[in-house]
C-alpha cells in the first residue's frame, strides 16, 4: 500500500496542489459563508462568546493534521470530538455543527498541501465539509465569525436557502442530485470566479459536471434528505444527526484496538500515519462522508480507493490476517458502504436518542485513545447523557429494520463491536443475532450483505467453536456458497471465503464445507485464480497463478478441510478440476520463483493431504498394488528383522547384502531404470495428477526454492506421503526423487531449523529408502547429518527438537541400517554409537528410548561389526536393551513404529488396519500431524500474535539462506544424486 | 534422428521464420522449448530416443507467431540463427531465443513427419 500511495502521490501531486488551492478558496468562503448564515441565524438563539472558543480549537486541530497527511483520515472523528466540545453550549446543538465544518476547511488546506498522496484526505475533508453544510442550514451556530472572513455573506444566505429549498423538496430524491453536483461546480469553478461561481451555485445552474474530489461534498448534500425525513424538528434532528456521525468515527478508533495512540496531540498526529493503516474504519468514516450515491468518484480518485482499501480491509480482514491486508482488492465498495452508515445515522438518533450510556467495552477504548488527542471533546462526550451507542439489543434489533442503510450500518456496527472481542461475538449469538445475519446474506443490496458477511466473519473467528456451529446450524454455510456464487464483488467474495476458512477449522464443520461448497469454491475461485485452463485445446500461454486474497483464503479453507480423513480427501481429489488447478498453481508459483507466500502454503498442504494414501484410496488402487514388494521393504521389515535374529544374515557380505536387496526390492529399481513409466495414452488429469512422478519434480523445486518452513514441511510430507506404500506408483516416486536428484535437497534440509521441516524430511528419507539404491545412497550421504541432529546425552543439541522428531530420526535410522552393514558400518563412523547409547540410558522419553534400542541391536547383530565396535570401547551390554526399554522379543513387533504412530493415528486409525505393518505409521505420521499443525497455523494466523509468529518465521529464513549457503560449500556433494549429473530443473520455458 | 554425441547428425530440417511479436517490453515468440543438456533426456515425451537432449518444441501458443510461421509441437529445433542447438543447456537456448535486440528468429527444424515424408520417398518402389 505504501508504495501505492507513494506512487500516486507522485503521480497526483501537481494535480492535487491545484485543488488542493481551489479547495483553501472554498473552504475559505464556505466558512464565511455558513459563519454569515449562522449568524444571522443564531443572533436570535446564540451567543457570540461561545463561537470563538470553537474556532481556537479548530486551528489548534489544524496544525496537527498538518504534520501528516494520515491524520486527515482520521479528520472524521475529529470532527466528531469537535462537536462534542461544543455540546458544551447545551442550546445550540447548530453551533456543533459549524464547527465542524470550520476545522475542515482548515485541515484540508494544510493536509492536502503536505502530502500529494493526500488527495483522499482532501476528499475526506471536504466531505466534512458537506456535513457542515448540511448543518448550517439547520443550525444558526454560524457564530464563530471570529477568524475574519471575507464578507461573503450574500452568498452563504444563497447557498442555505438553496439548502433548505432542497430539505423542503427532499422527498424527490432529484433535488437532492441537483444540490449535490452543483457543489462540485462550484468547487471546481470556484478558483476563477468564485462570486459568479456561488452565485451559479445557489441558482443550480451548474449541475452538469460533478468534480471528482468533490463526489464526497455531494454526497454529503444528500444526506440532507434525511432530515427532513427524519423529524421537522430542525435543531434537535440535527443534534443527534451529529451525534451520529460521532458514533461512527467512535467506531473507526475502536477498531483500530490495536494502534497505540500517544496521549499528546501532536503525537497522535504524528502517530496516525502509522496507526492509519490498521484501523479500518477510520477510514471508513471518511467515506461515509462520501456519498455513495455517485460511483464516480471512486474511479477518478485512486489515493481514495486505496484509502478505503486500507480501512475496509481493516475492518473485516484485519481480523484475519492484520498484516497481510496492505493490498486491497477493492476500496470502491467501501466507501459506499460508509454512505450507508451515514444516512443510518439519523434514524439512529431518532431511535435512540434516549441519553446515553457509555460505550460498550473495548471499542470505547479506542475512544480514549483518541481522547488524547482531542481529549476535551471526547470527555464531554463522556458525560453528554443525550448521546451514546446503541446497545448489543439494539444493534441486532435493527438488523431487522425495515430500512437497508440501517440493517447494513448496524451489520457494520456488529462487525466492528465483534473484532478481537469474542465477549460480544458470544453476546451476539445468545442474542440470536446470527441467524439474522446469515439471513442478511441472502439479501439482494451489495452494500447489506457484505457487512452482514463481514459481521460473520468477525464471529467465526476465533477460538470459541459455539460461533462456528451457530453460523452452521442456521444455514450459515449453504448461505455463505450461495452468496459467493451469486456475488462478483472481490470483496464479498473475500469476505465470503474468509468466513468459511474461519469455519473451516472446526472439526464437525469440515464435511458440511464439502458437502456444499466443495465444486463451488473449486469452479468460483480454485480454479479461475490458478490460471489453470480446463480446456487444453485453447493453447494460449499458459496463465500464471493469480495469489489474491480470495485464492488465499479458499485455499486455506480447503486445506484445513483436507484434514477430515479419507472421505474428506476422496471427495476433494474427486472434484473437478481441483487437483489440476492446485497443480497449476504451484507449478506457476515455482516459474515465479514466488512460492513464500501463504498461497502456496495452502496448496502445497492440500496436496500433501491429499496425497496420503493414495496407495489405499485411489479408485483402482488394487491394480497397481505391487505383488513383487508385498514380501518386500514395508512389509519386510519385520521378517528382516527375523532374519536377523535368527542369524541369518547376521555375517552377510555387502555384496551378499547388496545381490539379495537387488533381488528383493531391487527389480523396482532396476525395472524403472531401464523401462519407462507406463504409458499414457491420454493426458493424466484429476487425482491421478497426484502421484505422477512428474510432481516429484515440482516438490523437489518447493523443497530448494521455498523459505517458508510450512510449505517446506508440506513439500516433504507430500514425498513421504507419495513414497510410503507398496504401489507401482510409489516405486515409481521412490525412484524418480533419486533421479531427480532430490536426495541431496532432502538432506540438506535435514539441517533446517524448523523442527517439523527436519520431522516431515526424516520421515520422507525413510519411506524413500524402501528403494534399495535410495537406501545405500541415504545410508552414505544422509547418516552425518540424520546423527548430527540427536540429541547427545541429556543436553539437547542447539536445535533441540521435539521428541516427535527425534523419533522420527532414530526410525529413519533404523531403517536405514537394517539389512545393510555398510550403512550401520557408517552409522558408526558417524559417531552415532555415543549419543545412541546415551539415548538409550538416559532418555527421558520411552519411545526414545526404544527406538534407540532397536538401533543399537541391529547394529550389534551385524557380527562383522563387532570388532570395530569392541575397538571402540563398546561392549554387548551397550546395545542389549535396557531394563526400561522394551524386551528384545518385542523388538520384531516393531514397537517403536507403533509408538511413533499412536498418538498422531486416532482418526485414520481404520484406515491402516491393513498392508504394509512399518511404513504406515510412517505415513500417519504425516498427515495426520499435519493437519493438526493446520489448524494451529490457522488459528495463529488469525490471532494478532499472527504478526510476532511472522516475525519469528522470517528471521529463521534468513538463517536459512545462510545455512543453505554454508551447506553447499561442504555437502555431501552430489554423489548422493544417482548417475547423472544433471539437474533438475524446469522442463519447459515460453520463449 | 536418433543421434550420438560427437558424431555428426544427418537430418532433414525445414528452415522457419519467426516474426516475434512485441507485447509491451517483451518479445513474444509464442511457444515454449524443452530439453537441453542439463535436462534429464528421459522426460522428454517428443523424443524418439529418449537419450536425446536436443532442444524441444514441447507448446506453440495458437495463433502466435510460432504457430503462424509453422512451428509445430514436438519440432527438434537444430539451429537458431545459426547456432547450433543441440548441444546447450536449457538456459542456453532459451537466451538464443529471446535476445531483446532480434525480431526475427530463423529455426532450423527437424520434425518425424519430414523424416518420415524422406524416408518414404526415398524407398525404392
Amino acid at each position: 500500500m505504501e508504495d501505492y500511495d507513494m506512487r500516486s502521490a507522485a503521480s497526483i501531486l501537481a494535480s492535487v496542489k491545484e485543488q488542493e488551492a481551489r479547495f483553501e478558496r472554498l473552504t475559505r468562503a464556505l466558512e464565511e459563508e455558513r459563519r454569515n448564515v449562522s449568524l444571522q441565524l443564531e443572533r436570535a438563539n446564540q451567543p457570540c462568546g461561545d463561537r470563538l472558543p470553537w474556532q481556537q480549537v479548530v486551528m489548534q486541530e489544524q496544525s496537527p493534521s498538518n504534520q501528516t497527511s494520515l491524520a486527515m483520515m482520521q479528520e472524521p472523528q475529529e470532527v466528531v470530538e469537535e462537536t462534542v466540545t461544543i455540546e458544551e453550549d447545551p442550546g445550540t446543538p447548530t453551533s456543533h455543527v459549524s464547527v465542524v465544518t470550520s476545522e475542515d476547511g482548515t485541515t484540508r488546506r494544510t493536509e492536502t498541501k503536505d502530502n500529494s498522496a493526500n488527495v483522499k484526505v482532501t476528499k475526506m475533508v471536504k466531505t466534512v465539509t458537506t456535513r457542515t453544510v448540511r448543518q448550517l442550514p439547520l443550525g444558526p451556530d454560524g457564530l464563530p465569525m471570529p477568524e475574519g472572513s471575507s464578507p461573503m455573506g450574500s452568498y452563504t444566505d444563497s447557498i442555505d436557502r438553496r439548502f433548505m429549498k432542497n430539505g423542503d423538496r427532499f422527498v424527490t430524491p432529484q433535488a437532492t442530485s441537483t444540490l449535490t453536483r452543483s457543489y462540485n461546480n462550484y468547487n471546481d469553478s470556484y478558483g476563477e470566479t468564485p462570486d459568479s461561481q456561488y452565485r451559479h451555485f445557489a441558482l443550480h445552474d451548474a449541475y452538469g459536471d460533478v468534480a471528482d474530489n468533490y463526489g464526497s461534498l455531494s454526497r454529503g448534500i444528500n444526506y440532507r434528505p434525511y432530515r427532513p425525513y427524519m423529524a421537522a424538528g430542525g435543531y434537535r434532528m440535527e443534534n443527534s444527526y451529529t451525534t451520529l456521525p460521532i458514533r461512527k468515527d467512535d467506531y473507526g478508533h475502536m477498531a483500530q484496538p490495536q494502534v497505540p495512540m500517544g496521549s499528546s496531540t501532536v503525537d497522535l498526529n504524528r502517530s496516525q500515519p502509522e496507526r492509519f493503516q490498521p484501523e479500518p474504519y477510520g477510514l471508513e468514516d471518511d467515506r461515509r462522508s462520501l456519498g455513495p450515491d455517485e460511483e464516480e468518484p471512486y474511479d477518478l480518485e485512486p489515493d481514495y480507493s486505496t484509502a478505503n482499501r486500507r480501512t475496509l480491509p481493516g475492518a473485516g480482514r484485519t481480523i484475519r490476517e492484520p498484516l497481510r491486508d496492505g493490498p486491497r482488492v477493492r476500496g470502491y465498495d467501501d466507501p459506499i458502504e460508509a454512505e450507508l452508515i451515514d444516512e443510518r445515522h439519523p434514524y439512529i438518533p431518532g431511535m435512540y436518542s434516549a441519553p446515553l450510556a457509555q460505550p460498550e467495552r473495548g471499542s470505547m477504548a479506542s475512544l480514549d485513545r483518541m481522547g488524547g488527542r482531542r481529549s476535551p471533546s471526547i470527555d464531554s462526550i463522556r458525560k453528554d447523557p443525550r448521546w451514546r451507542d446503541p446497545d448489543l439489543p439494539e444493534v441486532i434489533a435493527m438488523l431487522g429494520h425495515p430500512i437497508d442503510p440501517v440493517k447494513s450500518n448496524a451489520a457494520a456496527y456488529l462487525q466492528h463491536l465483534c473484532y478481537e472481542n469474542d465477549k460480544i461475538k458470544k453476546d451476539v449469538r445468545q442474542l440470536k443475532g446470527i441467524p439474522v445475519l446469515v439471513g442478511l446474506l441472502d439479501h439482494p443490496k451489495a452494500e447489506v450483505h457484505r457487512k452482514a458477511c463481514g459481521a460473520l466473519r468477525n464471529i467465526s473467528y476465533g477460538k470459541d467453536n459455539d460461533n462456528k456451529v451457530a453460523i452452521k446450524n442456521c444455514d450459515g454455510i449453504p448461505a455463505l456458497i450461495r452468496l459467493l456464487r451469486k456475488t462478483n464483488d472481490m470483496e464479498v467474495r473475500e469476505l465470503v471465503t474468509g468466513t468459511l476458512w474461519n469455519l473451516s477449522s472446526y472439526e464437525p464443520l469440515k464435511m458440511v464445507i464439502i458437502n456444499h461448497g466443495l465444486q463451488t469454491m473449486t469452479n468460483e475461485v480454485i480454479i479461475p485464480h490458478s490460471g489453470w485452463e480446463p480446456e487444453p485445446n485453447e493453447d494460449s500461454k499458459p496463465r500464471d497463478a493469480e495469489w489474491t486474497t480470495v485464492f488465499k483464503n479458499t485455499s486455506g479453507c480447503l486445506r484445513n478441510v483436507s484434514s477430515d480423513g479419507a472421505e474428506a480427501r476422496r471427495r476433494l481429489r474427486e472434484c473437478d478440476g481441483l487437483v489440476d488447478a492446485l497443480l497449476h498453481a504451484l507449478q506457476s508459483a515455482v516459474g515465479k520463483k514466488d512460492m513464500d507466500n501463504k498461497s502456496v502454503e495452502n496448496c502445497v498442504c492440500i496436496m500433501r493431504n491429499l496425497s496420503y494414501h493414495v496407495h489405499k484410496e485411489v479408485p483402482g488402487a488394487e491394480k497397481y498394488q505391487d505383488p513383487s514388494s508385498l514380501q518386500a521393504p514395508g512389509s519386510a521389515g519385520p521378517q528382516r528383522k527375523k532374519k536377523d535374529d535368527a542369524g541369518c544374515f547376521g555375517g552377510k557380505k555387502a555384496k551378499e547384502e547388496w545381490f539379495n536387496q537387488g533381488r528383493r526390492n531391487g527389480e523396482n529399481d532396476k525395472n524403472y531404470d531401464t523401462l519407462d513409466l507406463p504409458k499414457r495414452s491420454e493426458p493424466t488429469k484429476g487425482y491421478e495428477l497426484l502421484y505422477q512422478p512428474e510432481v516429484v519434480r515440482l516438490y523437489l523445486s518447493l523443497l530448494t526454492e521455498s523459505q517458508n518452513y510450512n510449505t517446506l514441511e508440506a513439500a516433504a510430507g507430500a514425498l513421504q506421503n507419495l513414497s510410503a506404500g507398496q504401489w507401482t506408483w510409489s516405486n515409481y516416486i521412490r525412484a524418480t526423487v533419486r533421479k531427480e536428484k532430490g536426495l541431496p535437497i532432502l538432506v540438506e534440509l535435514l539441517r533446517s531449523d524448523s523442527d517439523k521441516v527436519v520431522r516431515a524430511v526424516a520421515i520422507a528419507l525413510r519411506n524413500l529408502s524402501i528403494d534399495c539404491r535410495n537406501k545405500d545412497l541415504i545410508g552414505s550421504y544422509a547418516m552425518r547429518d540424520l546423527v548430527s541432529n540427536l540429541p547427545s546425552g541429556q543436553q539437547r543439541p542447539a536445535k533441540n527438537l521435539e521428541e516427535d522428531t527425534v523419533v522420527a530420526i532414530l526410525n529413519t535410522i533404523h531403517e536405514i541400517v537394517t539389512d545393510s552393514s555398510e550403512n550401520a558400518r557408517s552409522l558408526i563412523t558417524a559417531q552415532a554409537i555415543d549419543k545412541l547409547v546415551a539415548i538409550n540410558r538416559t532418555s527421558q522419553s520411552a519411545r526414545e528410548t526404544k527406538a534407540a534400542s532397536h538401533i543399537l541391536q541391529t547394529v550389534w547383530s551385524y557380527k562383522e561389526l563387532r570388532n570395530t565396535l569392541t575397538k571402540d570401547g563398546w561392549s554387548k551390554t551397550h546395545f542389549q536393551p535396557t531394563a526400561s526399554s522394551a524386551p528384545k522379543g518385542s523388538k520384531s513387533g516393531k514397537p517403536g513404529y507403533d509408538d511413533i504412530t499412536l498418538p498422531l493415528m486416532e482418526k485414520n486409525q481404520g484406515d491402516r488396519g491393513c498392508g504394509s505393518g512399518a511404513m504406515i505409521p510412517m505415513d500417519e505420521l504425516g498427515p495426520d500431524g499435519y493437519s493438526t499443525i493446520d489448524q494451529r497455523d490457522k488459528d495463529c494466523k488469525y490471532k494478532t500474535s499472527d504478526g510476532s509468529s511472522d516475525l519469528m518465521e522470517r528471521e529463521p529464513l534468513k538463517n536459512d539462506t545462510n545455512r543453505k549457503h554454508y551447506i553447499r560449500s561442504n555437502r555431501p556433494a552430489i554423489s548422493l544424486v544417482d548417475a547423472c549429473d544433471v539437474k533438475p530443473q524446469p522442463v519447459d520455458s515460453w520463449v | 534422428m536418433s543421434f550420438i554425441p560427437g558424431q555428426p547428425v544427418t537430418a532433414v530440417v525445414q528452415r522457419i521464420e519467426i516474426l516475434k511479436l512485441r507485447e509491451g517490453d517483451n518479445l513474444i515468440l509464442g511457444f515454449s522449448i524443452g530439453g537441453g543438456i542439463d535436462q534429464d533426456p528421459a522426460q522428454n515425451p517428443f523424443s524418439e530416443d529418449k537419450t536425446d537432449k536436443g532442444i524441444y518444441v514441447t507448446r506453440v501458443s495458437k495463433g502466435g507467431p510460432a504457430d503462424v510461421a509453422g512451428l509445430m509441437m514436438g519440432d527438434k529445433i537444430m539451429q537458431v540463427n545459426g547456432w547450433d542447438m543441440t548441444m546447450v543447456t536449457h538456459d542456453q537456448a532459451r537466451k538464443r531465443l529471446t535476445k531483446k535486440s532480434e525480431d526475427v528468429v530463423r529455426l532450423l527444424v527437424t520434425r518425424k513427419s519430414l523424416q518420415d515424408a524422406v524416408r518414404q520417398s526415398m524407398m525404392p518402389r
